[in-house]
């Protein structure tokens, strides 16, 4: 049996005295598309954001390709282990952020090449071959040279999404890759994802497009007050919703 | 009318006589000024980097440097320097006095490193702390270590967006130089009222000084603004992007 | 301490002095400021060159430079054209008037820049909605504009007031009695140049620090009802 290709364990994380996370298991196989639904306040950024370690879970595990991140506990505070080792996982955990965060001061190409020469040492001519590869794929092979502030938001998500796969990461995190685009940009983007998980991608989407997660999810889940709520194939779940709470939100997305 | 004219044209001819003095005096304010900015800014660098990072210990220490330093006037740094270490007996007594500390210039150069560094440590530590946090997320979700995040991401930034601050602390520096010449120091200044007390004048030697000063700083903010426009394109609002070099495709006629 | 004690009277007056000098230029860098700033906003042309080339040339010349021109060829010039016009006879300019006036003037363009910024810091849309409210010119800018206008301007003219505060002490280079030249001529004559250099170099300290707090005061009152971002 292979192992799969994300694996976390009963996630927390409390923030002050409030725990937003109250222990989240979830496994992805390789291929899979988990498309992650919720609330605001649901936690499911937050989610997101402890299996790179952005955010410090309280408690649990994450493993990658079989890899444990290893914790420890220094002085009652929960920390990595090993900074390298944190470092060399995250390089294979890619995200695109909702607010794509690209580095102001390069160029799209710059930002798409910059983790693969500095961080996995690729040399840069490789880099630029793959940048360039990227780009088309994106469609984006006319702006290599621009600023990310001459771009349109849609732009610059699919070239945050670029970037993301220029690391050529074992799992794609999305936190809300969408939510801070204007209607009429949403669907380039939508598009973009709908491609690489065609390709087979492994890709954890917190999302707010239900069609999204309908069509293209493999296992959607929903999160309510920092838990599973309810899980599966998006087909049973959607037709049949099991708990009031994930009724309640659909009548309200739709 | 006739009577009112006469008080008003320069000994032209005088002021020419003594220009060599004049660009003597330029090389003066030219060389402590930018001396001291590069000492000082080269080790603001790393002050701003710790006050950012808000070591425990550094932190509060480098602050109260910088406190101290931008609270008082540069005159009154300077004279504690080039007039105060004489007091003491074991300062006279050093191997610092002779080649140094007993020196005009080398106070000068001193006090206004000290000074110009303590300026630039706050305006970099501002420009570091007002890094976007996305940016920074980002990379640490590439896998970026610590000081790849730093040398990569962070400071490329920060020194871009620093760029408009750091012209006007040149210009105040170039500005506050003119302290050197209430130290017995032949800068620009120290020439003009040299020349206007040498043969009794009321403007020449300060006007002519006050002309020098006015180009020297034409000329810095002529570089800083095509600095300005080489390093923070990245920052302008999307005007339309002017498409640059897109050269036509090979073979085709 | 003892020396110091000694003349704490001449360093009194010196403090004296220099606090008097600095409002004394604050009021009209102030004044200067507002105007120059309605100038530069103005749909004015001359009113903008004028002020354009005002900040130009306060930007290009050294402080002293600009405070030893006035002093010392502003009173021949004052007097020539006196002699020459015959309206007034000998006029002194005494260092404490060339002072405040060269820096009132010098950081009246540094208070323009001030201002400007703080006007245009204003949402139009703000402005808008007052007209749009039936609201006079002058009932938007008292209601609208002034209010929001000081809230912005409050940390540049915090910034600007301290270093004008420190400029104030290279007047004692054309000999005016305040706190530098009094300290400095105490050292002098006791031999104890560190000493009274280091006490200037305190009041110096403490009145920016104490300047300082009452206008982060300033900034919290003004900034009620604003996020910081």
């Amino acid at each position: 049996m292979t192992e799969p290709a994300l694996r976390v364990e009963n996630i927390r994380k409390s923030f002050g005295d409030h725990e937003v996370l109250k222990g989240i298991s979830m496994t992805a196989a390789k291929g899979d598309v988990v498309a992650i639904l919720g609330a605001s306040g649901s936690g499911k950024s937050t989610f997101l954001r402890c299996i790179n370690l952005l955010e410090t879970p309280s408690d649990g595990k994450v493993w990658l390709k079989g890899e444990e991140m290893r914790m420890t506990d220094r002085r009652g505070i929960r920390r990595p282990a090993d900074l390298k080792q944190v470092e060399r996982m995250r390089a294979k955990l890619a995200m695109v952020f909702q607010g794509f965060n690209l580095w102001s001061h390069m160029t799209v190409l710059e930002n798409i090449i910059e983790g693969p020469v500095h961080v996995l040492g690729t040399p840069r001519r490789e880099a630029r071959d793959k940048a360039a590869a990227l780009l088309a794929k994106v469609g984006l092979s006319d702006r290599a040279d621009y600023y990310p502030a001459h771009l349109s938001g849609g732009q610059q998500q699919r070239v945050a999404i670029a970037r993301a796969l220029a690391m050529e990461p074992d799992v794609m995190l999305f936190d809300e890759p969408t939510s801070a685009l204007d209607p009429e940009l949403v669907g380039e983007v939508l598009a973009v994802m709908r491609a690489l998980a065609d390709e087979g991608r492994t890709m954890l989407v917190v999302t707010h497009e239900m069609a999204f997660a309908r069509d293209v999810s493999t296992r959607t889940v929903f999160l309510h007050q920092g838990q599973v709520c309810e899980e599966g194939a998006p087909d049973d779940l959607f037709r049949n919703p099991q708990t009031q709470q994930f009724r309640a939100f659909l009548s309200r997305m739709n | 009318m006739e009577n009112l004219l006469s008080f008003i044209p320069l000994d032209l001819p005088l002021i020419v006589q003594n220009l060599d003095r004049f660009l003597q005096g330029v090389g003066v304010t030219l060389g402590l000024t930018f001396l001291s900015l590069a000492l000082g800014g080269a080790m603001a660098v790393p002050l701003a980097i710790a006050r950012a990072s808000r070591h425990r210990v550094l932190n509060p220490l480098i602050w109260a440097y910088t406190y101290v330093f931008r609270g008082t006037p540069l005159l009154v740094q300077t004279y504690l320097l080039y007039y105060g270490a004489g007091q003491f007996q074991f300062v006279r007594e050093s191997w610092l006095w002779g080649p140094v500390l007993s020196q005009a210039w080398w106070c000068a150069l001193i006090a206004f490193t000290l000074n110009t560094c303590a300026y630039t440590t706050e305006l970099l530590r501002g420009a570091i702390v007002d890094t976007p946090k996305g940016e920074v997320e980002a990379a640490i979700a590439t896998g970026m270590s610590h000081s790849g995040r730093l040398h990569r991401i962070v400071l490329p930034s920060a020194f871009r967006r620093a760029i408009p601050a750091y012209s006007n602390e040149v210009i105040f520096m170039l500005h506050g130089s003119v302290v050197a010449s209430t130290i017995t120091l032949q800068d620009i200044l120290g020439v003009g009222r040299w020349l206007n007390g040498r043969y009794y004048l009321a403007y020449e030697g300060l006007i002519t000084a006050a002309v020098l000063y006015f180009i020297i700083v034409f000329a810095i903010t002529r570089v800083f603004r095509w600095l300005e426009r080489r390093y923070l394109r990245h920052l302008e609002r999307r005007r339309d992007p002017v498409v640059r070099n897109i050269a036509p495709p090979m073979g085709v006629k | 301490m003892d020396l110091l004690l000694e003349y704490r009277e001449q360093l009194l007056a010196g403090l004296v002095t220099t606090v008097e000098l600095a409002l004394a230029s604050l009021v009209l860098s102030v004044t200067l400021g507002l105007l120059g700033a309605w100038a530069k906003l103005s749909a004015n042309r001359a009113a903008n060159a004028l002020a354009g080339a005002y900040t130009t040339v306060v930007r290009g010349v050294p402080d002293l430079v600009l405070i030893m021109l006035v002093f010392f060829g502003g009173q021949v010039t004052v007097n020539a054209i006196g002699t020459a016009t015959g309206l007034w006879d000998y006029v002194e300019i005494s260092q404490f008037v060339a002072g405040a006036l060269t820096i009132g003037v010098i950081f009246g363009a540094y208070f323009t820049e001030t201002f400007r910024g703080a006007i245009l810091a204003i949402p139009r849309g703000q402005i808008e909605a007052g007209i749009s409210t039936g609201m006079s010119r002058p009932l938007v800018f008292r209601r609208i504009i002034w209010p929001q206008m000081v809230r912005y301007a409050v940390p540049g003219f915090g910034n600007n007031w301290l270093v004008q505060l420190k400029t104030t002490a290279l007047v004692s280079v054309i000999g005016l009695q305040d706190l530098v030249y009094n300290a400095f001529s105490a050292g002098r004559s006791t031999g104890a140049l560190f000493t009274f250099m280091a006490a200037a170099f305190v009041i110096y300290l403490a009145l920016t620090a104490l300047s300082d707090l009452g206008l982060r005061a300033l900034e919290r009152r003004y900034s009620r009802g604003v996020v910081r971002a």
